[in-house]
């Protein structure tokens, strides 16, 4: 019914116009000894090419050996083929500090009845029953890779080999690089490691296989949807996230033309083993069996929008394989290889892989940086040390008792509940290291939940609400909890967001609820129903390893999806002791915090949590008079706000009687949070707080704390013209390095320190104790952040820019993407913005470049108090006004009426939408809204 | 209003011992390279069809197009800086492939044979533009297929023969100046201030697209700073500009402004713009008339899509670097016009 066809060069039957991207000086038609004789393979081997630069098979750093799935061809590898190439003449970049692009030879060859390859002879349409039949099967394809590589990798090649699949080829090239038996008889090749992309090697059988596949699978619909008609294939192409361009589809296409040429697709989705008597079903235990056990180093690749492969799927993967690092990229989906750049990715794997680890052992005993943990003390100490006290540990004033007063917990209370909630999580299953979702709105439920999860040795993921639904969705689909802790709202979206999980409420709800929402069990529940008793340690309840993971955080505020910011117990023990340092915690210290999630760290530092009557995600919300009455409520002696809480305080302060001003008097510590208070109100705010020091730490969610500047520093260095916002000296225990832009604003490999980072524009990287342990399934970015290793210590690369002064403080200039880079240099936007800012007809203000980097044009995107101005290119007047503010050559004044900043902070500017705005605008388009 | 050259002080390197030819010193340019070369020490040549006025040069009368004046032109040259060219936006096909293709080739065949060394060819940055923005590029091949008009197109085909004809021996420099402008410039910035003068001159599109001017005074530096350069570079063209892009609308704000007119306000859509240009084209050919359109396709679309060019590597070949602001210029201008 199919007829035989040899394999055939693309470009013998295509133009080559229509394979865009495709060089056909790497097609190669590769006989090989199958299982059933000599066949005939179309493969991209890019050897021949490197070898015709001069590049031969001992100046080759690795080799790559890349395997397409279903219906697709090594087409799919041509982004990896060039970047190969183009490593070979420098041209790729793996980031600072992160050594060169290795050169790699890639062989991707076309599986047979797919893309080029033979087309065997078959005289039926394939089914799924999976009996014996003409289709090739998995172990049959296992096989023909190795012949493959036989034929083209020689004996004498020394370059380390990796391997490389996705999809149904993922499958096949774990198997391939874990199977000694096939290889060692056939092509001998040893790999080193392996990289996969979405793929599955395993489901139960009482695991549904996804739908798609199940409805491909479904009797006669299998040959229908995938050889009859090319529906499968056109399923498949409408993946690409964002949509594949017309003529990339074509070329997918193009070796499946005819029904005739369609049978492997078919031949394909039959060899899905969905019964345990499918005949592919030993072989596909077999190569899961094979990962569990293998020490070979694994990195995967996961779209998380496929499907197919499901994110059960890649938690399989993750428990199997030891040595296994992943990059998930959240709005991705099945065809990654298509939606992202993962040539350097890929690059930067294998250069650490040829490398190893190089870091040099650090010195336990430094004061400064990384390892200068000190004495690990469990985030509940002071929950276990006071579990007697009647001394107020909570104060919350947004909810009131039956008397109408505000709620208040002590000591005892608070540390009793959460032994009771604890044990209630350890008996209705919630292990160490089961991550739990917090959905719970910041206050005493979360408070009492949070430390119970720690103390079980769970890890507590914390989604910011200014992430909005469908970043939260996003964010704890990808931490992939077992558990969710939520009220009505958060339970909600965990059910229409399908999010994975079991569901725990906060209050007890009656028994529909429990059905509808899926839940195990209440908060309120375990505290009752376990009141009393005490939570470990013992060997049944044991305390979490310091080094253990405690809390993922997701923050809102960057452009881009949030990123999971992981923490063990150790780094959040050293925050909690930096914070009492800085904050000069004692016993009897109440902290009053106007930002909502500072209010779950009184308990860990010993202090009252006092939380004022506000919008808990709105910080404007804040009053003087609500600020005030919390003071006096909670015997308050510091303050945490945000600088826009703070405007809200002063511009409410008229309000104010005699008892609240005096209880704002007797605050001794006020610190700023999120984002630089201008001087000008905080000098305002310390009219109110005359008593008060007032301290500007300088944090990001990787580090809570680096810096820090009072308000006597502010008003020393009210004189000094340098650029940017100056956030003073770094914290003791903190080493922070600086690692200079380049002229094209890149930050460079070395770090420099002290004397010799002083007025050095250059990227901010940090070593500090209570510093993130990497972000959550983001091996690339971890790759890129993570790559210093002075004094053998864990580095962060911030991507915050700015400089030192000469007294050793620290001045921030904006963002490493915010880098403008014009031919006379590479410089931040922080300081012309303040120069243009200090205008008295200017509310706001963007420094943004248009153009290729290291030619920019310069533009300044002002929003005017005068609503009366046009959009658009400025008037004259205006124009000469922002030119003659700073130095800088601006090529054009744009006008906007809204200059987009984030909602939490309502200060961070976003930049890139403003310069690709400007981009537009400049290029001669019409000025549409941003 | 009536036009006169402005006598500036360049600077430029000493050039004693150079015999330079310059072709078209009648125009603002031509007339001032030829001056900066006559003050940096240089014997200098200077052929065009009027007068120039020009004190201290040998002067010759005549075309381009005619053999015997063009051999006689590059007599004992080492240097020739070739300007002449037709420029105007409209006029037939014929007149522009006479002087800026068989010109060119007439003058490149006689240099040739004469011992000339150095040949400074100025083109222009649309011999390589087909319509689309230019947004930080560098120089593009010239091709005279896809320039737009009939000037783009014929200076495009001369700036391939003068690259041609590059060798050790004969060591050719392209220079493509983009938008030239200062006092005494007929073609861009007298027509403004007139046209402004008169409100006739309309912004398209509110005048955002971010364009790359040259202030006159920097073009004759950067083009007597090439003799020198193209002893070491040759065979390529640069593009020529004051590394300042600024949108099209405020340019010409600030020219007209400048030239003492008021600031232009009348707002065109662009695709009106490119149509009505062509009309006005097609009537100005037909009645033969001597004045130029108020705008044309070619002008609409310069002034509806960003041109603005990388000068990094223009800097570094030449070694030079714009000494006049875009300010400098304004203030320059305006004193000019204002006296």
């Amino acid at each position: 019914m199919i007829s035989p066809k040899p394999a055939q060069y693309p470009h013998s039957v295509l133009d080559p116009l229509q394979l865009p991207g495709w060089d056909p000086r790497w097609s190669q038609i590769v006989e090989a000894e199958t299982c059933d004789g000599t066949r005939q393979f179309h493969v991209l081997d890019t050897g021949p090419m490197l070898a015709d630069r001069g590049i031969g098979p001992d100046d080759i750093d690795a080799i790559v050996i890349a395997v397409h799935g279903n219906p697709t061809w090594s087409y799919l590898w041509r982004h990896i083929a060039q970047a190969g190439l183009e490593a070979a003449q420098g041209n790729v970049e793996l980031g600072p500090g992160a050594g060169r692009a290795p050169v790699i030879r890639v062989i991707a060859p076309d599986q047979l009845d797919m893309g080029f390859s033979e087309r065997l002879e078959h005289t039926s349409l394939p089914s799924a029953a999976g009996s014996s039949s003409s289709y090739r099967t998995l172990e049959q394809r296992i096989y023909d890779l190795d012949a493959v590589v036989a034929e083209l990798i020689s004996d004498s090649n020394k370059a380390p080999v990796f391997s490389l699949g996705h999809d149904w080829g993922g499958i096949i090239s774990l198997g391939w690089a874990t199977d000694a038996d096939v290889r060692s008889s056939g092509s001998g090749v040893e790999p080193s490691g392996m990289i996969s992309l979405n793929t599955a090697v395993w489901h139960e059988e009482s695991d549904p296989i996804p739908a798609p596949l199940q409805a491909a699978l479904a009797g006669p619909v299998l040959s229908g949807s995938t050889v009859v008609t090319p529906a499968f294939l056109d399923t498949t192409l409408a993946l690409g996230q964002p949509a594949l361009a017309k003529d990339i589809k074509t070329a997918y296409k193009a070796p499946y033309r005819g029904r005739q040429d369609r049978g492997g697709i078919g031949g394909f989705v039959a060899d899905i083993p969905a019964t345990e008597s499918h005949r592919s079903r030993n072989a596909l235990r077999k190569v899961a069996n094979q990962l569990s056990s293998t020490e070979k180093p694994a990195l995967l690749l996961w779209g998380a929008k496929d499907p197919v492969f499901l994110d059960r799927y890649q938690h399989d993967l993750l428990q199997r394989i030891d040595d296994v690092v992943i990059h998930r990229y959240n709005t991705a989906g099945h065809l990654l290889a298509e939606d992202r750049d993962i040539s350097v990715p890929v690059l930067g794997w294998i250069r650490q892989q040829l490398d190893g680890d190089n870091r040099p052992t650090p010195d336990l005993t430094a004061a400064r940086g990384s390892e200068a943990v000190g004495d690990y003390s469990p985030l509940w100490s002071f929950l276990d040390q006071w579990s007697e006290s009647s001394t107020k540990a909570m104060v919350d004033m947004t909810i009131n008792d039956a008397h109408g007063k505000p709620f208040e917990v002590t000591w005892a209370k608070l540390s009793s509940m959460v032994d009771a909630i604890a044990v209630g999580f350890r008996e209705n299953g919630m292990r160490p290291g089961d991550r739990v979702s917090m959905l719970v709105e910041p206050g005493r439920d979360l408070t009492a939940a949070l430390y119970a999860v720690l103390r079980v040795g769970g890890v507590a993921v914390v989604t910011d609400a200014g992430l909005g639904v469908d970043g939260m969705t996003r964010a704890i689909r990808s931490a992939a909890p077992q558990w969710i802790i939520g009220q009505t709202p958060g339970l909600s979206l965990a059910r229409i967001g399908n999010l994975p999980g079991k569901r725990l409420s906060v209050k007890t709800m009656d028994p529909i609820a429990r059905r509808v929402l899926g839940l195990s069990g209440s908060i309120y529940g375990f505290a009752s129903t376990y009141a009393g008793q005490q939570y470990g340690p013992t060997a049944e309840q044991p305390d979490p390893n310091p080094t253990d993971d405690a809390a993922i955080l997701f923050t809102s505020g960057s452009t881009g999806p949030a990123k999971g910011v992981r923490y063990t117990h150790q780094k959040l023990s050293a925050l909690t002791q930096r914070l009492q340092h800085t904050l000069h915690v004692e016993p009897g210290s109440s902290l009053l915090a106007g930002f909502a999630p500072f209010a779950l760290l009184g308990p860990a530092i010993g202090a009252t949590s006092v939380t004022p009557n506000m919008s808990v995600t709105k910080p404007a919300t804040l009053t003087a008079k609500s600020l005030a009455q919390a003071a006096i409520a909670g015997d308050t002696t510091m303050i945490f706000a945000s600088p826009a809480a703070l405007r809200n305080v002063v511009d409410t302060a008229h309000e104010l009687n005699t008892e609240q001003r005096t209880a704002l008097e007797q605050i001794s510590m006020l610190l700023s949070a999120g984002a630089p208070v201008p001087v000008p109100l905080m000098n305002e705010v310390l009219e109110l707080v005359p008593n008060a020091e007032f301290h500007s730490p300088y944090g990001m969610t990787e580090s809570l704390l680096i810096s820090d500047i009072d308000h006597h520093t502010q008003h020393a260095i009210a004189g000094r013209d340098d650029r940017g916002v100056c956030v003073g000296k770094p914290l003791d225990v903190a080493r922070v390095a600086m690692a200079p832009l380049d002229f094209l604003g890149r930050s460079s490999d070395e770090l420099f320190e002290g004397d010799n980072a002083v007025n050095k524009l250059a990227e901010i990287v940090i070593s500090t104790p209570h510093m993130l342990a990497g972000y959550d399934k983001l091996y690339n970015t971890n790759r890129q952040t993570r790559v210093d290793s002075v004094d053998g210590l864990q580095w962060h690369r911030t991507g915050d820019i700015g400089h030192f002064d000469e007294h050793g403080r620290l001045w921030i200039e904006g963002r490493t993407q915010h880098i403008v880079t014009p031919s006379t240099g590479a410089f931040g936007p922080g300081g012309p913005e303040d120069d243009i800012q200090r205008l008295p007809s200017i509310n706001r203000v963007a420094i943004v470049g248009v153009g290729p980097v290291g030619t920019q044009a310069i533009v300044a995107v002002v929003e005017p108090h005068d609503g009366d101005i046009k959009p658009g290119l400025a008037p004259s007047a205006l124009s000469d006004d922002v030119r003659a503010a700073t130095d800088i050559d601006i090529a054009a004044v744009l006008v906007t009426h809204r200059v987009p900043v984030d909602i939490r902070h309502n200060s961070k500017i976003n930049r890139p939408l403003l310069a690709e705005w400007a981009e537009k605008v400049l290029a001669g388009g019409k000025v549409t809204a941003l | 209003m009536t036009s006169s050259h402005a006598s500036f002080q360049y600077v430029t390197d000493d050039f004693t011992g150079y015999n330079v030819l310059v072709t078209g010193a009648s125009g603002v340019l031509g007339s001032g390279v030829a001056q900066a070369l006559r003050d940096a020490g240089a014997q200098v040549t200077v052929l065009q069809r009027s007068a120039s006025g020009l004190d201290g040069v040998h002067e010759i009368r005549g075309s381009v197009t005619d053999p015997e004046t063009a051999h006689h032109a590059v007599q004992g040259m080492d240097t020739v800086v070739h300007i002449a060219a037709k420029v105007s936006v409209s006029g037939s096909a014929k007149e522009y492939e006479q002087v800026n293709i068989e010109g060119t080739r007439t003058l490149l065949t006689a240099a040739q044979t004469t011992g000339v060394s150095r040949w400074i060819h100025i083109s222009s940055p649309s011999v390589a533009h087909s319509g689309a923005s230019i947004i930080g590029a560098e120089a593009e091949p010239a091709n005279p297929d896809t320039a737009r008009g009939n000037y783009a197109a014929t200076k495009a085909a001369g700036e391939l023969l003068a690259l041609a004809a590059d060798s050790e021996q004969f060591r050719v420099l392209v220079l493509r100046p983009h938008l030239m402008w200062g006092p005494g410039d007929t073609q861009l910035t007298e027509r403004i201030i007139d046209r402004a003068r008169q409100n006739r001159l309309p912004l398209l599109d509110g005048g955002t697209a971010l364009v790359d001017t040259l202030f006159l005074l920097n073009a004759v530096e950067a083009i007597v700073t090439a003799i020198n350069a193209v002893d070491t570079t040759h065979g390529e063209a640069l593009v020529l500009t004051n590394g300042q892009p600024r949108p099209i609308g405020e340019m010409i704000r600030r020219i007209a402004v400048a030239g003492g007119a008021e600031e232009p306000t009348l707002d065109l859509p662009a695709g009106l713009a490119k149509a009505a240009g062509s009309v006005i084209e097609a009537f100005w050919d037909a009645e033969k008339r001597g004045d130029e359109p108020p705008i044309t396709r070619f002008l609409a679309e310069q002034m509806s899509t960003a041109h603005w060019f990388d000068q990094r590597r223009t800097q570094r070949i030449l070694q030079w670097k714009p000494r006049i602001s875009l300010e400098e210029g304004f203030q320059l201008t305006k004193q000019h016009y204002g006296s």
